[in-house]
């Protein structure tokens, strides 16, 4: 078999998996309206906060307030399509726990694979409806001057900040195969962690910017980007101002690096003879 | 009926407290409770790294926030000068940090079924769970308020108030922050006899609580047309209002007027938790409980 064929054959089934996962989610076709429901007033709630400061104080360290909604919608998309392709990796404690990655170790699929589509999050939905919204409205009211160059990048960032964000949640779960337990980690650095970037990183102070660039890459989901498309003054950030075009880049490299420590992490859970 | 009561508490293995053995039997059982809870929660350490972490996290997102907003300011608002709203901030995380209550274990009792167990009990469910989140409660104040504020202290430019009559208003305010959001998650929890699927309520419940509790924002901040609406709201009662008298941000007969709003809060969500808790036994014994 060609290796095309094998990667389509794949396609194919990961899909099939996934469409179970929709269905199963379905059944309960009350609870899932009611779920996205709540999860508006949720997502209105956290937006709510930051208008009410918008609205008394009329910007946060400079960002106005559509210029904070474009910083909000980016965050929001890409989260979207990272929880989307990697929620299921948040439980991936119990799968070391109850013995259930050896189950996917001997299907002739990989393990990742199929843990990445066993898992339909409605939340995700959610998630593009407001990340959708929130661009818009702020694109508008900051009057983004769309160019081509702007309109292609847009694609690529959104792309970059799913690799950061899915590349971070690959390797908090990489580090359950020495610790089993991992879910402590997913909290803080997983769920926590995003409050961060709800805000422009440049109201934290200089050490911290530096740790949300370099350690810990958060500020390249939407911060750093948002400049490009907002046609923002680059010249008073602490790095050099072509760190707004870096975020593809730099998704590309966490991602890599996560998808290394997970693969180390499979061989060491194999030869252990589990 | 007080004898079975002592009776079963004595059952309950625990450590042994002098206070407990002080308080008349009725109460002791429900203290036996809270000694229970308490030992539970040592079990949950990742909760509990998890729980200074996030606190922690919180009180630099805010006070860098308001740092930032108030750096581009001519003049710093009214109601808080930025020594003020940094404290503020401060203090609004502790107090939410001191109050935290675990909302879903009466969901669960009733999902599994084993509510039936408790309603035999000779005792008041309401007063059991809420016995039982203050022994949750109390093992916070250990082992996440304390670390918290001492950080806090050392960090954030935030100081404890020198004069008694802020803590004297604390202590008032406190409990009765405390019990009201007992309450409200109490009802919510309730609403599992009726539904399947609960999570829904919680979520929207921490949404309201979030934007309305004031402690992120606080009230002042907010456009004069929607006060109102939060004043009808149980939130700010909760979280703002034992902030706000704490820090000093209220005082004198505001203060006196906030709390005597919590305690017409406080009696009218009883009154409600009576109304629900009735009716729930009623909905269980015709499904034939």
């Amino acid at each position: 078999m060609s290796h095309a064929a094998t990667f389509a054959e794949h396609g194919r089934i990961y899909l099939n998996i996934l469409i179970a996962a929709v269905r199963a989610k379905m059944e309960y076709k009350t609870s899932f309206l009611f779920l996205f429901f709540a999860l508006v007033i949720y997502y209105a709630a956290q937006i709510g906060v930051v208008v009410v400061v918008l609205a008394k104080f009329k910007n946060i360290a400079g960002w106005s307030l559509g210029e904070m909604a474009f910083l909000y919608g980016i965050m929001v998309f890409s989260q979207g399509l990272t929880t989307l392709l990697f929620s299921s990796l948040n439980d991936f404690e119990e799968l070391m726990i109850h013995g259930d990655f050896d189950r996917l170790l001997v299907r002739p699929l990989s393990p990742l694979g199929q843990i990445l589509s066993s898992k339909f999050e409605v939340a995700s939905i959610a998630h593009f409806g407001i990340g959708v919204t929130a661009l818009w409205f702020g694109s508008v009211k900051a009057g983004v001057d769309w160019s081509v160059s702007k309109a292609l990048f847009l694609p690529l960032v959104i792309l970059g900040a799913v690799l950061i964000q899915g590349g971070i949640r690959l390797a908090v779960a990489a580090i359950a195969f020495w610790t089993v337990r991992n879910r402590s980690l997913v909290h803080t650095v997983v769920y926590s962690s995003k409050e961060m970037i709800l805000y422009p990183v440049s109201i934290y102070r200089w050490w911290m910017q530096v740790f949300l660039t370099i350690a810990f890459p958060l500020a390249f989901v939407n911060f750093y980007p948002s400049y490009y498309f907002l046609s923002r003054d680059a010249s008073g950030l602490l790095f050099h101002p072509l760190i707004q075009f870096l975020t593809p880049a730099v998704g590309v490299v966490v991602f890599a690096g996560a998808w290394a420590l997970w693969r180390v992490g499979v061989g060491k859970y194999q030869s252990v003879g589990n | 009926m007080r004898d079975v009561a002592a009776e079963a508490a004595s059952q309950v293995p625990g450590v042994a407290w002098p206070v407990v053995g002080a308080l008349p039997p009725g109460a002791r059982v429900y203290a036996k409770f809270t000694i229970r809870s308490f030992q539970k929660q040592l079990a949950y350490k990742f909760e509990y790294f998890v729980g200074v972490f996030n606190g922690l996290l919180f009180i630099f997102i805010f006070t860098s926030l308001w740092r930032a907003i108030y750096a581009n300011l001519e003049a710093p608002p009214a109601a808080f000068d930025l020594e003020g709203i940094t404290a503020f901030a401060v203090f609004a995380m502790i107090v939410r940090i001191s109050m935290t209550q675990d909302d879903m274990s009466t969901v669960g009792k009733i999902r599994s079924g084993a509510i039936a167990l408790d309603m035999v009990k000779p005792m008041s469910y309401f007063g059991m769970m809420l016995a039982e989140c203050a022994g949750q409660t109390l093992f916070h104040w250990f082992t996440r308020v304390i670390p918290v504020l001492i950080f806090s202290l050392l960090a954030f430019d935030a100081a404890l108030p020198r004069a008694w009559e802020n803590w004297a208003l604390l202590a008032i305010a406190w409990p009765l922050g405390y019990l009201i959001m007992f309450m409200v998650n109490y009802l919510f929890a309730l609403l599992a006899f009726w539904f399947i699927e609960t999570f829904s309520f919680h979520l929207m419940k921490y949404g309201l609580f979030t934007i309305f509790s004031g402690g992120i924002v606080p009230v002042d901040f907010f456009p004069e047309w929607l006060k109102p609406l939060i004043e009808s709201l149980p939130f700010m009662y909760i979280l703002y209002t034992p902030t706000a008298l704490f820090t000093g941000h209220i005082a004198g007969a505001e203060a006196l007027r906030l709390i005597l709003l919590q305690g017409a809060w406080a009696v009218a969500l009883g009154m409600a938790c009576t109304v629900m808790w009735r009716a729930a036994q009623r909905k269980l014994v015709v499904q034939g409980g």
